[in-house]
């Protein structure tokens, strides 16, 4: 199942720098941290072209 | 290797060294003896894709349509508590060239730096381990870099089936390509069980690219019910073996948090003080027991109202928590909830687990 990720605004109404995704009773958040390799999975996603949705409740 | 106790000035080692007290660190394999299981407790689980099993080990599967359970179990050699078991599905699967059935752990580069592989300098490590198996024959143990260009495989044999067996390796230290020395990968620690010919090599020289096993390897998912546990696994610098490093439980528990770590499951876990920003923005934070390998990723298991923040004499209910920060030395993160909590800003209380499936958990594996 493809991964569908969003990436949520803070408190501060800027982006967080952080995404997650949500599967099997699990939601899975996600830093922008170049060696978590959970990141490294997210950048090859976004360099296939995709693109988080903004999500304003988490 | 020989030492000789000098009860007033230490151990001299049989190179000649002097040092106060035996060696601590030299076993670069974490939670080698199986003992830490923070992911299911020593309870069965199954899986055909990568997954890890206890803590530090991974079994990574490529192309695998047999289901394989894994557990912590008790039946261990002397001088051991626990194994590592894998359980082949009780039918069989022909290997295709592109299979991986890989128990393995990857070493963290700052841990292996002083190996100086990739250099003229590089060490000869050896690896040893306890091996049981319900089939017979050559099974490999291959060590690659990061980057998987670099890869050295050889074999070891199951003489007689369900029964434990001490194997040990040497591997002549690699002084070609790169081996990082940070806080990523530096040496991949892999035993297959089953591997496609694309990760067919030949053993015992170190090769361009990545393989994982020879021709000759037992091939895991052909045999129906197959059984493989293993436990004692040591990695040192060295060209023989020496016995296990024994670690007191909660140093080893404490190298295994820096990978992964639960603050908080079940009924009435606590996971801190939370507090409301505004009256519908909750806050709280988890201070990790050691720095992490990097900002760590957050898994919760959510459902209806798995989570509760107490405050000034009510209890809010939550089904969800979201990362929201961390700082730069990965010893604390930032969590929240927006979407189904009302409150009053400035309130603070605290934030619990309130159903048995609810959980939190920090994950910087590598």
């Amino acid at each position: 199942m493809l991964k569908k990720y969003h990436r949520p605004i803070g408190i501060d109404g800027k982006l967080l720098n952080i995404v997650y995704y949500e599967e099997n009773n699990k939601r899975v958040s996600i830093p922008f941290d170049p060696a978590n390799t959970d990141y490294q999975a997210y950048l090859e996603w976004v360099a296939d072209g995709n693109t988080p949705e903004e999500a304003d409740e988490a | 290797m020989s030492v000789a106790i000098n009860g007033t000035d230490g151990i001299t080692y049989n190179d000649g060294s002097l040092q106060p007290s035996a060696p601590v660190g030299k076993n670069l394999i974490i939670n080698g003896d199986m003992m830490i299981d923070q992911r299911n407790a020593a309870a069965s689980a199954t899986s055909n894709t990568s997954v890890y099993m206890v803590d530090r080990f991974e079994f990574q599967m490529s192309s695998v349509t047999n289901v394989q359970t894994y557990q912590q179990v008790t039946d261990a050699p002397a001088g051991f508590n626990k194994s590592l078991k894998i359980t082949n599905n009780s039918t069989t699967q022909s290997t295709a060239a592109g299979v991986l059935c890989t128990p393995r752990q990857k070493i963290e580069g700052f841990n292996t730096a002083h190996l100086n592989w990739g250099t003229a300098n590089a060490q000869t490590v050896t690896v040893s381990f306890w091996v049981k198996a319900s089939v017979t024959g050559t099974y490999p143990v291959a060590l690659t870099n990061d980057d998987f260009t670099r890869s050295f495989v050889t074999n070891y044999t199951v003489s007689v089936a369900n029964t434990w067996e001490k194997k040990t390796v040497t591997i002549t230290g690699d002084t070609s390509g790169t081996w990082t020395i940070d806080n990523s990968t530096g040496i991949n620690v892999m035993f297959s069980l089953d591997t496609g010919s694309t990760y067919q090599t030949t053993a015992d020289s170190w090769q361009a690219g990545n393989y994982r096993g020879t021709s000759s390897d037992v091939h895991f998912l052909a045999n129906a019910s197959a059984t493989w546990q293993i436990t004692g696994v040591q990695l040192e610098a060295n060209t023989t073996a020496t016995p296990f490093e024994n670690l007191m439980y909660s140093q080893q528990l404490a190298l295994c948090q820096r990978y992964y770590y639960i603050p908080a499951q079940g009924v009435n876990s606590e996971i801190n003080v939370g507090w409301y920003y505004n009256s519908t923005w909750l806050s709280s934070a988890i201070d990790m027991p050691v720095p992490m390998r990097v900002k760590p990723t957050l898994t919760d298991t959510t459902g209806s109202s798995y989570y509760t923040m107490y405050r000034n004499n009510t209890a809010d209910a939550l089904d969800s928590l979201t990362l929201e920060n961390s700082n730069n030395n990965h010893t604390c993160v930032s969590i929240y909830n927006n979407s189904d909590v009302s409150g009053t800003g400035g309130q603070a209380g605290i934030l619990r687990t309130t159903n048995a499936l609810a959980k939190l958990e920090l994950d910087s594996e590598l």
